[in-house]
């Protein structure tokens, strides 16, 4: 029995270093997933250091995360100006000339008793006419319509076939969580931090000292403090596994612009020379960024084409940001957790900085350290793990977009075409090729539907399938997928615009939220 | 494109081949794929018995096997999970029940509230929160419905004698498509160049060509795949199998009995109950354990069989175009009962990766790696069972100090310090049957999921109120194993 819980010293002290998106995410989901009668937590944050912020798109599994804090989501997007995200659409990442889009929802049916795609591959293996992928993906069929309505409950209504994410401001997200977070006990301390001190015996961290002189004593540290990794990559030397040999792109210039019509519900990705260019549409602008690999395109390069593409009145000058892809080997070190930037760089191609935080707020709220007891390190070892399959599933997807292209001539792209790729990668693109069996796991991100938007569109494309596809006649089979492409393209022609949506359901402008930014 | 592989030919006797043979050709019969079974002569005696785990029941549906028809027909039995006991009465029971633990309180999992609430001095055992648990304990069969379902999990396996069901299995293989032919041996032509099997010589006469052969005896893969000794993790090399009279209310459980020297199953059925005794020859001879495995059933034994056993695994299942299953690509101990669980698994992912084509490569590297893993976990599951187990006894110090795999000590490991399971992508038990195994050997974790103090203590003892009354009140609506045995005959 722990008579004495409840009171400040039996608390467990957490100091989150960083109040950008990372350290507001901690911030708030461990005030809301611990109890504060056990844990006393606070945020120290600089008003004179900057966030990167360009995790300006999300992926579906932020709303588990708003769930789980109980935000209410026409409130939450009016006040980050938020907008739907479907998917994105990849622009001449295969050839110059194609685009394809990865939807947040399934491909398909499963017919025989096997994956739809199966059956789609049987078709075209068969040489029958069945299309592209795409066409049997409703959440596709909606980008292209610029529409969007709530996905209907009814599971077997094909308006039920997706999820759906958000654009955000990040920096109004935080701000929202900071809100959230500090009207829940969570205590928010403003300063710089420019010592921190180590427990001699154990050299853990136990006390953080800032420019004004004040010092701040913890039990555990999140290490939210971006790039600069304060604790884990600073004091505690924790190595960094550099990824660049698979990921070249280094550096982006970022730029927002007036708000361009139509309002579309997904994230644009164009690939360039020497990189690629994002469009996210928010509610009062729209952001863009060019992201590049230097050893391959210049900063000039790189800034005439960001400024070239940018459909809509800029704000500003664009601003540079660099950042080397890779990860900590461990997230975890002694009373330090880094989560966020601190913790690795993965270029913001499918969205994934904000769910690796996510991932390591749930992780972590379940593997904490507990009042009375020090850090354990089995626990510490989990965290680990999980982080490492986090990370490294997550890496492969996006080594995926590179390899498969075929814009010959252009030495980035060349370059990443003929690289050596993570054994882990070319066994999943093998046996796709062979099988048209997608990855399909339990941990860690991406779903088969996702795998199997990336693999089609780049390209890379099955010379076999499961055998099972093959219970159904030919001839029927043609049938059922023309009316499957009928079925999908009839009901999204029937739905509201995205931005009628957005009108109706949250709009920011109402209330003035992110007006002037 | 490569030749289609339109002839599938499976070697193998007894319930394991039928089970194959018959999942095989109800999946792929009608995408065109003709299935052919070589049985070889019976290994199986009147003693012998197959007890499995719920998965077997989603399986019986889809081949739409009569349950009622098939325990009738058997002479078999459920069984609501496993009972593990000392023989000398020093160490406590468990049962391994194969239905959930409790409910979820809040959207967290039950299992936290339960190690907190015994930390607060609530002395109420985690069986008694799992319907199937207590079920069990009280002779009772659980039949789930929405209620129950609700609550949690309540799946039961059979205890079904084994030459009864294999001749069942072997007339569903017939009502499916399967072509049968017997041999006592077969002769194996390979293709000079590429190792893989072309047809097989039937008592060096008939011949049977195919396009990808299924291994369920060894036959076609022992010599040639590498095969992994696992006598460090699971030390049994014998095996006894014996019958003794039913008994008079039949028990919905297996009774596994730990004896100095080493364990000994009893599995009631209708038919009699089948005794299983597993030990280590190298600490005991075969006179002796023969002794004690009828002393330890407590009954007149008769039938009696031993058998040696090496248990492992083939580094890779699949090679060429022949996959090993079941007993052919994993040998387990005789704890736990998990060999049918073992060929099911093989026979999903073939199934999740059946090639259209003869360009398989890619297809059997990917069976060969989640099968490694796969089988790895389930014989992490038994080694887990012998590493904890507190029993006395020349076996069981043997068996304290068996080695342990990197990911059962990570395992380990998270259990003592949080009380949660870690999750791997192969691993195929329940994470409730991991904490009942950890749980039932006594380990106590230091500390909980700490979002179970966000409930409050009050919400937490009313919570555990009403799961008990619900658990208590649905057990006695539930017939006796007797009554629904005899009611369904």
């Amino acid at each position: 029995m722990q008579a004495d819980q409840g009171t400040s010293q039996s608390r467990l002290r957490v100091v989150i270093v960083g109040g950008g998106t990372a350290g507001w995410m901690c911030a708030a989901g461990l005030s809301r997933l611990l109890s504060p009668e056990s844990y006393d937590i606070t945020l120290i944050e600089s008003d004179d250091i900057g966030t990167v912020g360009v995790g300006e798109a999300t992926l579906p599994h932020i709303k588990m995360f708003n769930d789980m804090l109980g935000l209410d989501e026409a409130e939450f997007m009016r006040e980050t100006s938020a907008t739907i995200k479907l998917g994105i659409e990849f622009v001449g990442w295969d050839h110059p000339s194609d685009r394809y889009i990865h939807p947040f929802g399934t491909f398909g049916e499963p017919w025989a008793g096997v994956d739809f795609q199966h059956s789609w591959a049987r078709a075209r293996l068969a040489g029958l006419d069945v299309g592209s992928l795409q066409a049997y993906s409703y959440a596709v069929a909606l980008c292209h319509a610029n529409g969007f309505e709530h996905p209907a409950a009814d599971m077997k209504d094909i308006r039920s076939t997706y999820s759906y994410a958000y654009h955000f401001d990040a920096g109004l997200y935080a701000a929202f969580l900071r809100r959230w977070a500090t009207a829940r006990g969570v205590r928010r301390t403003e300063g710089q931090i420019v010592a921190v001190g180590q427990a001699t015996d154990t050299g853990h961290v136990d006390v953080l000292t800032l420019k004004s002189g004040t010092q701040v004593s913890g039990d555990f540290f999140l290490d939210c403090s971006g790039f600069r990794s304060l604790l884990v990559g600073g004091t505690m030397q924790v190595g960094w596994q550099d990824w660049g040999r698979w990921l070249p792109c280094d550096r982006a210039y970022a730029l927002p612009a007036r708000r361009a019509e139509p309002l579309t519900p997904y994230t644009r990705s164009s690939a360039h020379a020497g990189g690629w260019i994002w469009r996210i549409p928010l509610q009062h602008r729209t952001g863009n960024g060019c992201v590049f690999a230097s050893d391959f395109c210049t900063e000039d390069e790189a800034r005439a084409r960001l400024l070239a593409a940018v459909d809509g009145d800029a704000f500003g000058e664009p601003k540079l940001l660099r950042f080397k892809a890779g990860r900590r080997d461990r997230a975890w070190a002694g009373n330090c957790v880094a989560i966020g930037l601190s913790s690795g760089f993965l270029e913001p191609l499918e969205s994934t900085s904000i769910f690796l935080i996510q991932a390591a707020v749930v992780d972590l709220a379940n593997l904490m350290p507990v009042p009375g007891q020090g850090v354990d390190t089995r626990l510490a070892d989990e965290f680990n793990r999980l982080f490492e399959i986090h990370y490294d599933r997550t890496r492969d997807f996006l080594v995926l977009h590179y390899i498969a292209n075929r814009r010959e001539g252009e030495a980035l792209w060349d370059y990443v075409r003929t690289m050596e790729i993570p054994d882990s990668l070319a066994a999943k693109v093998e046996l796709f090729k062979s099988s048209a069996v997608a990855p399909d796991y339990k941990l860690g991100l991406f779903s088969r539907d996702s795998w199997l938007a990336v693999l089609e569109g780049q390209g890379v494309l099955p010379t076999g399938y499961n055998r099972l596809a093959d219970a159904m006649p030919l001839d029927v089979l043609e049938r059922r997928l023309a009316d499957l492409r009928n079925r999908i393209s009839d009901a999204a022609g029937k739905v509201q615009s995205h931005a009628s949506f957005i009108e109706g359901y949250c709009n920011a402008r109402r209330t003035g939220k992110g007006a002037a930014a | 494109m490569s030749g289609h592989m339109d002839r599938l030919v499976i070697v193998g006797r007894d319930a394991p081949l039928w089970l194959a043979a018959s999942v095989v050709a109800k999946a792929l019969a009608p995408a065109g794929v003709m299935v052919q079974a070589i049985e070889l002569p019976s290994a199986l005696t009147v003693s012998d018995v197959y007890a499995s785990h719920p998965a077997l029941e989603a399986l019986h549906n889809q081949l739409r096997i009569d349950e009622t028809a098939l325990l009738r027909t058997t002479g078999g039995a459920f069984s609501l999970g496993q009972n593990f006991s000392d023989a000398t009465a020093r160490v406590p029971a468990f049962l391994h029940a194969f239905g959930g633990y409790g409910s979820a309180i809040d959207g967290q999992d039950f299992f936290g509230f339960w190690l907190k609430a015994r930390r607060y001095g609530l002395n109420v055992p985690l069986d008694d929160f799992s319907l199937t648990a207590s079920a069990a304990r009280q002779g009772r069969l659980l039949i789930p419905d929405d209620d129950t379902e609700r609550y949690a999990r309540s799946d039961y396996g059979y205890h079904l004698p084994a030459a009864a069901y294999a001749a069942y299995l072997k007339s569903v293989a017939q009502t499916v498509g399967v072509q049968a032919e017997e041999a006592s041996s077969v002769a194996i032509d390979r293709d000079a160049a590429t190792g893989d099997v072309k047809a097989l010589m039937l008592d060096g006469g008939r011949r049977i060509d195919g396009d990808l052969f299924f291994d369920l005896d060894g036959a076609l893969s022992r010599d040639t795949a590498e095969w992994l000794d696992w006598h460090q993790y699971l030390p049994f090399d014998r095996v006894a199998v014996a019958r003794g009279e039913r008994f008079r209310a039949i028990p919905v459980y297996a009774d596994e009995r730990a004896s100095p020297t080493g364990l000994t199953g009893l599995y009631p059925a209708q038919a009699g109950t089948y005794v299983v005794h597993g030990w280590a020859s190298g600490l005991c001879d075969d006179n002796t354990a023969l002794g004690q495995m009828a002393a330890v059933a407590g009954m007149p034994l008769m039938d009696t069989t031993v058998r040696t056993i090496a248990p492992g695994r083939l580094a890779n299942a699949w090679v060429g175009n022949c996959v090993a299953l079941g007993a052919a690509a994993c040998l387990l101990a005789p704890l736990h009962d998990l060999d049918l669980l073992a060929l099911q698994a093989g026979l999903v992912e073939l199934l999740g990766r059946f090639p259209a084509t003869a360009a398989f490569a890619a297809e059997r590297q990917d069976y060969n790696r989640v099968m490694a893993g796969t089988y790895d976990h389930l014989r992490d599951f038994q080694s887990l069972h012998l590493v904890l187990a507190r029993y006395g006894g020349t076996f069981w110090d043997k068996a304290r100090g068996v080695a342990v795999s990197g990911e059962l000590r990570h395992r380990i490991a998270q259990f003592a310090a949080r009380g949660e399971v870690a999750p791997w992508e192969e691993d195929t038990m329940p994470v409730d049957s991991w904490r009942a195994l950890f749980v039932g050997h006594g380990v106590a974790p230091e500390t909980y999921i700490p979002a179970v103090d966000r409930t409050a203590p009050e919400t937490l003892k009313t919570q555990f109120r009403i799961m008990l009354g619900f658990v208590k009140d649905q057990v006695l609506r539930q017939p006796t194993h007797d009554e629904y045995l005899h009611r369904n005959r």
